[in-house]
Formats: structure tokens, sequence, C-alpha cells
């Protein structure tokens, strides 16, 4: 019996090992090249994305891996939200003879341990999307960062609800000529909801437009608890709060969902809602008219400039040849954000295409 | 306060205690000599054991104080009062069962040496105690191996490696064999040879008058009454402790055995050591008792019938038809109840009222047809079962944990009487009880008997198998060593049956 | 005479003082209020009531589910995972035609309690399954719920992530869908969300089964003596497997809920709801050791963390110190419930 059950169980183990490579997208590692033909002619490139299921990851790991096509055998791994698990990835595809790193660091202070690992081997990286310290990056000559000027998604919300609360008159509800906003914060002490609730705020003041404060509460990047505080600062100011600013897209569409239930966005009556990212959710939502704005962290572009830098280092190339991008002094490629509103959401839906 | 310091190892005087709705003790002393064994005897309910967690601090009493050695003492734990000499032997033992004797013994005071436990100096401690109360074990033996006996003996040897002045022993023979008690005797004797006192709580007569000096009775919560042993009679005990005359301690035999309603046929248990080839018939109307050692599988016998043992071999039939339970779900459809003996590990629901406690067997007689259950119904059968069994408690709602445990045995035989069995299976039913309780559960089974049920009862006291039952079935080591009509019978001839296959 | 008026007085104290004691967490909590209060008056409202109720509907339905295992002297450690499941499925079955991400683009508009019902008995399946592990097995309910925990992850995740585009939140919800949760009716001005309908029927039915049904009753004494069960021809193993798979039901109907609440899930949906939803069950007086409990224990449990959350986040209290007063809140409420049962002793 016992011997019959492990038996069962082996293969049950076989079979569904079996079953998950072959769905790509569902296994940890996987070759996009496979057959062994084509492999030897073609540079192999590994990434890894610091977790397979954040939204965002998955459409610059799908942009990479568009841009890849033939030209290279990808390494892709899931680095599921742990640094060890991904420094050990990294010695795996040192050792299987990978040409360039594309690295999604898990912990932007790991970055030391990967140029270490990467130097020794002699073997270009390119970071991505998570910036480690320009020290760090500048410790290594083969070392590159793809990814965007963190305050920047700040500045540019900012600059769209300035833009667009001095084009709408009636959002001023009291018509005392100051806004009375409340802010849905991501986690606290994340550099990105720090930057972004900072960057925000003070481009509006700096565009001279007079601000209150009624409420600012961490969302934790959660779309629940953005409708469950939304619905507590309702009920609290009702109509006296006039613009409803997130940190991300998700947490702007649970406030959303709160402000429909309590009324908002029928009859007339209006709330501008503003978040980061531009996931298709939002999109929708600026088509329906429930959200006013968001900010596309662009992925697409994101994808494209690190697998054009890593196939160009792969290739014993200049990082930047036959590129548009442009090097910063930090040895980075900026690719920027863009607001994305009613006006260009056409633009944003180019993104998911 | 100079002179008693020379009599009384430990004076308890005035102690009361109160629990909502509940005076469970009023004014009760209780003065132990040194040196003496002491019977602490009273109905269930009379405040015996609250008499006790107040010694220990289990309780905190309300009234009255407590003097060790003439020195006023209160202890707040028992682990306060076993360093002060105090300890206890309890009714439903603690131990840790997967470790071994010796860790049992000096769990919490392991000798040292350095930072490690001296492993040697532990085993030789407890090899000297277990010498000198004749304990013939191995102290490396796992707690968890050894019967209930056996760990008896070891919760004394505790005892005694504590130094202790006096010990309490809860209802020590309750599952001992009577070639046990007198080793357990000569245990006792031992200790009083060291200058020990012991409080003896037990509802046996015949022992109390074989071992112990003085006696104390309460009932209601108050003391009674103390005497020495040889100024008074057992019958004087126990109308003192019922409060009323009780001149049998049997009823009378009414039931008249007819026809054969099961029979079993060679059965063998599945997975060994347990029984072996038992073969017997069972009639109508006919209590049967079953006698043996501990150790010799009376239990398994019951769990065989009830569909809670695998049977290998072998061919039970009820009312001439072939059955065969696989679970004692089979075997209650088919009119089978079993009283089990280890009332709090498996018969009790601790935390629910005496209500569930008494109808959960029984469900499904309650099920109206809109699928619910049908209150009125089981509030009528909670009535029965209290009034019938005669439980004492505060309402049907009380949880059954706060009754003692006489009080819980009724109600647990009245569970199983609510399903009106053809066959109802005991386990040492009367484990535990005071007298008063005892007689109306020797009357509910001759009654039952009466109407034409068969009873089988597992009992490891004598008295009350030649008592009440129409006939023996004696078990020896797994085996059918006889059948023995209880009219013609010796306690002679039972123990030499249960020495057969040893 | 003055002495025993004396006793008299002290005896209503100490009776005053063990009411306290044993309704303590009502205490903490009316305190906890009257502190919001007095920060903010404008807590005292219609509106708040309703959303606190609003809020409280789905997490009283898994409470509901978790309560009963808890009962049975099971955990379930896979019910925040299984509400993910539940919810991606749902949603992912549920999105409106006209949305243009659609993770089934060509799928026609279902009926609504389709993709429910659906989900429910994939859940149910799941936790069937932890069923058979603990009550065949023998697998301890903590080790055995953990593993489906990790395994219900992995399936949604494999379910979530995939083509056409990938890891993305599944929104865009039929309107029809996420009415039946955001819905409301409107008496005499008095706003009463569906939601709560739905868990006032969920804890009316759960507590008609567990106090007028054989099935309570086992429940009870499996939970509280698994032996004396057996014994009383309660087939045990039979009860656990109906237990958690009756939690498994309502993880599914919870997580579809949840879904049409939110407007969106993710794989990530229900993340760590089982610690919510057990410490609720535990505060409202249920305890591990199995057998103890009630239905209007589990709404209290769950209505006393509501009304925490939301009053805190209503006065602005910094999060990281709500997880402090929650997980304050655990542990006095058990240990002070604890005294309870050690005092009869």
């Amino acid at each position: 019996m016992r011997k019959f059950l492990s038996m069962l169980l082996v293969i049950v183990m076989v079979l569904s090992m079996a079953a998950c490579s072959s769905t790509p997208a569902a296994s940890g590692s996987s070759s996009s090249g496979g057959a062994s033909d084509a492999a030897a002619e073609k540079p192999m490139i590994g990434v890894t994305i610091y977790k397979y299921d954040d939204n965002f990851m998955s459409f610059v790991r799908r942009a990479i891996e568009t841009e890849a096509g033939d030209k290279v055998e990808l390494s892709m791994n899931d680095s599921q939200n742990s640094q060890a698990t991904q420094n050990d990835q990294v010695d795996t595809m040192i050792s299987k003879g990978a040409k360039a790193l594309a690295i999604n660091l898990v912990d932007p202070q790991a970055a030391d341990a990967i140029i270490t690992k990467a130097k020794a081997a002699d073997i270009p990286v390119v970071f991505f999307n998570k910036e480690p310290d320009a020290t760090v990056l500048a410790s290594y000559d083969k070392a590159w960062y793809v990814g965007t000027t963190s305050s920047e998604s700040g500045v540019i919300q900012g600059e769209l609800i300035s833009q667009m609360w001095q084009d709408n008159a009636d959002w001023d509800r009291n018509g005392d000529g100051v806004m009375n906003y409340v802010l849905l914060k991501g986690e606290p002490g994340h550099p990105d909801a720090e930057a972004r609730t900072k960057y925000a705020v003070d481009t509006v003041v700096a565009a001279g437009i007079q601000v209150n404060e009624l409420e600012l509460q961490t969302g934790m990047w959660d779309s629940v608890k953005g409708k469950e505080l939304m619905d507590a600062w309702i009920a609290k100011h009702g109509d006296d709060i006039e613009v409803v600013i997130a940190n991300n897209d998700g947490m702007a569409l649970g406030a959303i969902q709160s402000l429909t239930a309590n009324g908002y966005f029928d009859s007339g009556k209006y709330m501008p809602v503003f978040g980061v990212d531009a996931i298709p959710d939002a999109l929708e939502q600026i088509k329906g008219n429930k959200m006013a704005g968001t900010v596309l962290n662009d992925a697409k572009n994101q994808g494209k400039a690190t697998f054009e830098l890593a196939y160009n280092v792969a290739m014993g190339k200049d990082p930047l040849d036959g590129t548009s991008w442009t090097l910063d002094d930090t040895k980075a490629v900026r690719v920027p954000y863009v607001a994305v509103t009613m006006d260009n959401i056409a633009f944003g839906e180019e993104a998911y295409k | 306060m100079a002179d008693q310091t020379s009599t009384y190892l430990l004076e308890m005087q005035n102690i009361s205690k109160s629990f909502p709705g509940v005076k469970a003790l009023d004014s009760v002393e209780l003065k132990i000599r040194k040196g003496s064994v002491h019977a602490l005897m009273g109905e269930n309910g009379a405040g015996k054991s609250t008499l006790m967690k107040c010694l220990f601090g289990i309780y905190h009493k309300d009234e009255g104080d407590i003097f060790l050695e003439g020195e006023q003492v209160n202890f707040t734990s028992s682990r306060e009062a076993l360093d002060n000499g105090v300890s206890m032997v309890h009714q439903e033992l603690n131990q840790v069962r997967s470790t071994r004797i010796m860790d049992n013994i000096w769990l919490g005071r392991f000798p040292k040496k350095g930072l490690f436990i001296d492993e040697e100096k532990m085993y030789q401690d407890t090899l000297k105690i277990f010498e000198e109360l004749d304990i013939k074990l191995d102290p490396r033996t796992k707690a968890g191996e050894l019967p209930v006996s056996e760990s008896q003996m070891v919760e004394i040897a505790k005892a005694v490696s504590y130094n202790s002045k006096l010990i309490v022993m809860d209802e020590p023979t309750s599952s001992l064999t009577e070639k046990e008690v007198s080793h357990l005797f000569k245990i006792i004797n031992a200790l009083k040879d060291r200058g020990v006192s012991v409080i003896y709580i037990s509802h046996k007569m015949e022992e109390i008058g074989k071992i112990c000096d003085e006696v104390t009775i309460m009932r209601d919560g108050k003391w009674i009454a103390t005497r020495r042993i040889d100024d008074i009679t057992t019958d004087e005990i126990i109308n003192l402790m019922v409060g009323r005359d009780l001149t049998h301690r049997f009823p009378p035999k009414s039931n008249h055995p007819s026809e054969v309603i099961l029979s079993v046929d060679n059965i063998t248990a599945q997975y060994q050591p347990s029984i072996k080839s038992v073969s017997f018939d069972l009639r109508k109307g006919e209590i049967l008792g079953v006698a043996g050692l501990v150790g010799s599988k009376r239990t398994d016998l019951l769990e065989a019938l009830f569909g809670d043992r695998q049977i290998g071999e072998g061919t039970i039939s009820l009312f001439g038809k072939a059955v065969k339970f696989k679970s004692p779900h089979d075997a209650i459809k088919n009119g089978f109840a079993l009283v089990t003996e280890e009332r709090r590990a498996t018969g009790i629901f601790p935390n629910q009222d005496i209500s569930f406690n008494a109808v959960i067997a029984n469900i499904d007689a309650y099920i109206s047809k809109t699928g619910l259950l049908d209150e009125s119904n089981i509030g009528r059968d909670t009535d029965w079962v209290i009034d019938s069994m005669s439980v004492k408690t505060p309402s049907k709602k009380t949880r059954i944990m706060s009754l003692s445990g006489g009080n819980q045995q009724k109600v647990i035989i009245g569970r199983w009487l609510l399903t009106e069995p053809d066959v109802l299976l005991m386990d040492e039913p009367t484990r535990g009880i005071d007298v008063g309780a005892k007689y109306d559960i020797y009357q509910l089974m001759i009654n039952l008997a009466d109407k034409g049920k068969a009873v089988v009862m597992v009992s490891s006291e004598m008295p009350e198998l030649l008592g009440i039952t129409d006939r023996i079935l004696v078990m020896s080591n797994g085996r059918l060593a006889g059948i023995v009509e209880t009219a013609t019978t010796t306690q002679e001839e039972i123990l030499r049956l249960s020495a057969k296959y040893l | 005479m003055s002495e025993k008026t004396d006793h008299k007085s002290i005896d209503y104290l100490k009776k005053f003082l063990d009411y306290v004691m044993n309704n303590v967490i009502f205490f903490v909590l009316f305190l906890l209020m009257i502190v919001i209060v007095v920060i903010d008056p404008r807590f005292i409202s219609l509106t708040n009531i309703r959303n606190i109720f609003a809020q409280a509907s789905t997490r009283t339905i898994f409470a509901l589910g978790v309560g009963t295992i808890i009962v049975a002297k099971g955990t379930d450690l896979s019910l925040g995972r299984q509400v993910g499941l539940a919810a991606v499925i749902s949603a992912s079955l549920l999105q409106a035609p006209a949305y243009a991400y659609r993770m089934y683009p060509d799928l026609p508009a279902l009926p609504v309690i389709v993709p429910i019902l659906l989900v429910m008995l994939i859940t149910g399946l799941f936790s069937f399954i932890n069923g058979v592990v603990v009550a065949k097995f023998k697998v301890d309910p903590f080790i055995a719920t953990l593993g489906m925990m990790v395994i219900v992850y992995g399936v949604n995740s494999i379910y979530y992530d995939r083509p056409p585009y990938g890891a993305q939140p599944i929104g865009g919800l039929d309107p029809r869908f996420a009415n039946i949760a955001q819905g409301y009716f409107e008496i005499q001005g008095i706003i009463i969300p569906y939601l709560v309908i739905y868990a006032v029927v969920a804890v009316a039915l759960m507590w008609v089964l567990w106090n007028k049904t054989k099935f309570g009753k086992n429940l009870f004494a499996v939970g509280g003596n698994p032996e004396a069960a057996a014994v009383s021809g309660v087939d045990v193993a039979k009860m656990l497997i109906m237990v958690y798979t009756l939690a498994g039901l309502l993880y599914g109907l919870g997580g579809s809920l949840e879904a049409a609440r939110i407007g969106s899930a993710t794989n990530n949906t229900g993340n760590m709801y089982e610690l919510d939803a057990i410490s609720a069950c535990i505060v409202g007086g249920l305890s591990f050791s199995g057998g103890i409990g009630s239905i209007a224990g589990i709404v209290t449990g769950v209505l006393i963390f509501q009304l925490i959350a939301y009053g805190l986040n209503f006065i602005g209290v910094n999060p990281y110190l709500q997880y402090v007063i929650k997980g304050l809140i655990i542990i006095t409420a058990v240990a002070i419930d604890n005294r309870k049962y050690i005092k009869r002793k």
C-alpha cells in the first residue's frame, strides 16, 4: 500500500512538472529558445523579475519578451520576492553561460552581491526598474540601469492635477479658491510612496494653488483599503472633499468604488480622482469619466530599453548602439512618465497592445 | 498550640467555600494524626474533592484556617504544597506519557551535573525509592506504556521522592485488581512506618476497614463525624454518609433471563494483542458480568461487540442473524449501547450542558419533519434522565463539567438509556461513584433486565459482580477462562479462572 | 448587622468585577468608542454604521466558515487564498462584455449566479480535500491547511497570470455583478446595502445549523470530545469532511462577493484574511481546544474588529499603531476569556 502511494506521488509530481513546463508563464524558470539547434548561435540573456505576479512588472516582462523575439535565448526567472532566490538564479544563469544579465532587483540594496558575481564572470549587467545605489553602479564598468526618476511620477501627477484644477473651475466646489484634497498613500517608507506623496503636492503648490489636506492615510497600495478609507472619509467630510489623490491606481480604483456607492458619478455629481500606473482598469475608468487622470509608468519602453541595452552589451557593442536612449551621469537610462487623461487615452491603451 | 503539634500533622478548621448558588463547604474540619491513614468518606458531591482542592490551593477557601505541624499555611499552588511535603496521587493520573518514568518523577527538579542532567543519579535515586516501596519497574520505561495500576505506583514514588509528610490518595484502588490492591496496602504500610500520613479517599468499605486508622465522614459539604475505625461499623459509616438507613447494598433481583438474543462465536480481534477466540451467549433479561484482571482485555471485548474494534475472525449473531458492525454508529443502529470506562476521555463533553450530554447519542430521534431538532422533546428527555437517574444539578443547562463524577456518570448512563438499547454494554459503570448512586445504578440495570433488555457489565469489584449479575464471564489474558453461574460460584473460583492463562 | 451588609456590598462589588472581567472586551470596545467619539464627534452617524456593517459582511461570511471548523477542533489557514481564488475566478467570468481587457474576450454575459455557484463548487472541492486530509490521513489541521494555502495560491496564480493580459487586476466587472455587492435598499431614508442582507441570511442559516440541527449537535460533540463522539455513534471523519466542505462553500460565496465589493480581484486578494477571520472568532469566544463557541460570538468578534479598524481609520491613527492595538485586543480577549474556564476547573 505504502509503495503504491509513493509511486502515485511520484507519478503525480512528474506529470504536474511536465504540465508546468508546457506553460511558460506558470513556471519559475523557462527558456524561450528551447530547442538546442539554434541555441549555439544565439546569445543567452538571463533575466530576473522580482515577482512574476506584480502587475506592472508583468508588462515589462512581456515587453522584454516581445522585443527579444528570436534574436536571443532568454532565460526568464521569477525571484518570488526573495533576494536569496534571485542570487541563486544569477549563479545558475552565469553557469549556464549567459552573455548578459538583466536584473530586476528584489532588494535595491543587494546590487552589490549581483555585481560581485557578474564581475567574477566578466558578464555585463543591466539593472532595471529597481535602482541600485549610484556608487554601487559606478563600481563596475559593465553595469547600467534602466528605470525612471522616482520623483518624476509625483511631479507629473502634480502637474496634471494643477492643470486640470485650473481648467475646471467647478471643481472648487465651495468656491474658496483652496483645493481640499484627501491623499491615499502607498506603503509608508516605500521610496515611491514617499516621493509621489511629496512631489505631487509640492508641484501643485508650486503652481500657485492653495491646498488644504483633509486626510492623508496609507492604503498600503491596496484597493480594499483604498475603498474602506474612502468610505470613512466620505462619511466624515462629505462634499468638502474636492480632489482625491492616490499613489497608485489600485487605491484610486478602490476610492472610485466607494464614491460610486456614495452617489458620485451619477446625475452630475463628480469627484476628480488621480492615480499612478495607468493599469487597464484605470484607463477604462478614465474613458467612463470616473477617473480624472493617471500617470503611465511606461512598461513598454522600460522593457524595450532594458532589452536593447542588454542585447547590445551581450553582443559586445556599445550599450546605446542603434537606440534612441541617452545615459545620464549615473549610467542610467531614464524612461519618462506620461500623464494619461481622456485626451490621450489611446496612448495609454497602446501600452497594452 | 505546642501540644497540638505533637498530635496532629494537619489541621483544617472551619473551612468554607461557596460557588455561585452552592455552598460547597460549610465549616468543615479535618485533623490528621502523624503516621496515620485517615479515610475521607462521603457521597459524590459531599465536598471531599473541594476540601482537598482548598488544601492544595487549587481553590481559594472563603473562610477557615489550615495548620501544618502547627504552622499556619495557605498554599497557592500544588507545587507549593509539594515543596512543603503535601502531595496528591490523583484519581485521573497526570503524567507525561511520552517520557520515561524517572523523567516524570524528577520533572521540574532534575539532578544536574554542571549544565547537564545527571542521568545516572536520576536513575539510581529512582531505583532506591522503588526498592523501598517494593516497586518492580525499570525507571527507564516510558510512562505511557504502564497500565493504570503501575502509573499509580509511580505517582506514589514521586510523592515519596519529595519527602512528603502527607500523601492524599484519591480513589487509589478504583482500577486495581485484588493483588495490586494488596501491594498498594504494603506500600501504604511502609509509608506509615516512615511516619508519613495518608488521606485515603475511597468508597470501598472493605478497604477502609483494612488499611485506615481513622475516618472522617462528610455529607452535603458539612463535616459529619470523625471516628477511630475500630469504633465504627460499615453500616454506621454508610448511614452517616447517606444520612438515611441503607440496609441493602444491592437491590433485590427481579429479572428473569429468557431466550438468547446475542450469540458470539469464537471471535478474535484483528489487531493483537487483544481478545482471542471468545464465545458466549447473551440472553434477554440477563445481566452478564465480565470479570478479569487488569490487562485481561475485558474492555477490548466490549469494543469488539460495539464495532469500535475490528474483528478478524469469528461471528456475532443478533436475534439469529449474523451482524458485522463497521463502526459504533452501526452498533447503535442495531440497538447496542456502550457506557465507557474512561469517563473523562471518552464519555463526557465537558463544555456542554447536561441536556447536550444526555441526548447526543439519540440525536436522530429528535429530528422533526422540518429537519430541525425538536427542542421540547429534547427538554422532556433531559428531564427524564435527570429525574430517573436522580442527577443532582441546579438545572439542565448546567455544564456537565461542574457536576461531581457520580452525577456525570448518571448522565452518561441516562444518555444510553434514551436510545432504548437491546444490549447495554457497561464498562466499570460504578467506578468512583458513591454508595447511594451505586445502588441507583444497580436498580436501573435490574429494571432494564426486567424489561427484557440484556446488560453486559465489566467490573473489577467482586461484590457487585456477585451481587447483581446472573452469570459471570471470566477473561484471562485475552481469552475466555470460563463462564460461571453467579448463584453457585465463589470469589475464589473467579480468581482462579482469572489466572488461568497467565 | 453592619458586618453582614459589608459582606453584601463586597459581594456586589465582586459580582460586578466578575461581570466586567467576563465581558471585558465590550468594555474595552466601549472605551475605544468613547475615545474615538471624543476625538471626532462626527463618528456617530448612520453612514458610518452602514459602512461598518457593509465592510463587515464578507468578513462575517468567512468567519462563519472558519469558525465552524474551529469549533470542530480544527483551523484553516487556506481561507485567505481560497477567497482569492474565488474572487479571481468569479471576476474573470463576470467582466463586462464591453470592457476592453477581458480575460475571456469572447465570453458571453453569464447569469451572475452561474460563476458564483461554480466558484463555490471549486472552493468546496479544495476544502473537501482539506477535510479528507485532516479526517482520514490524520494530518494536523494546521499543517494540512498550510499546505493547501500554498497550493491554492499557486493554482490561483497560474490561472491569474495568463495571456492575453498577464498579471493584471481583473477589473471592469459586469455592472450586474458589481451591483449584487454594491447595491442597496432604501427604507425610509435608511440605506441597507445588499451585502448586509447576505451576511444576515448567512448568519441566520448558520445559527439554525449550529443550534437546531443534528449537524450542530454533532459538531460540538466532535469538537468537544472526538472519542466520546465516536462511541456515541457520530461518524467523526464524515463530520470533519462536511465541516471543511461547508466552510469552503462559504469562502466561495464570500470570495465572489468580495470581488464584486472591491470591483476587481488579483491573486493577492484575500491574502491574510484567514488571520482576521480566526482572530475575530477567537475574540468572539471560540476556543482552539474545540467544542466551544457561538454564532453570536463570531458576529461580535467580526464587528469588534471592523469597528476598531474603521474607527481608528476615521480619526486617522497611524496604521502601524493600528496593528499594535489589534494584536493587543486579540491577546487580551483570549487571556481574559480563558480565565472563565480556568476559574471553574
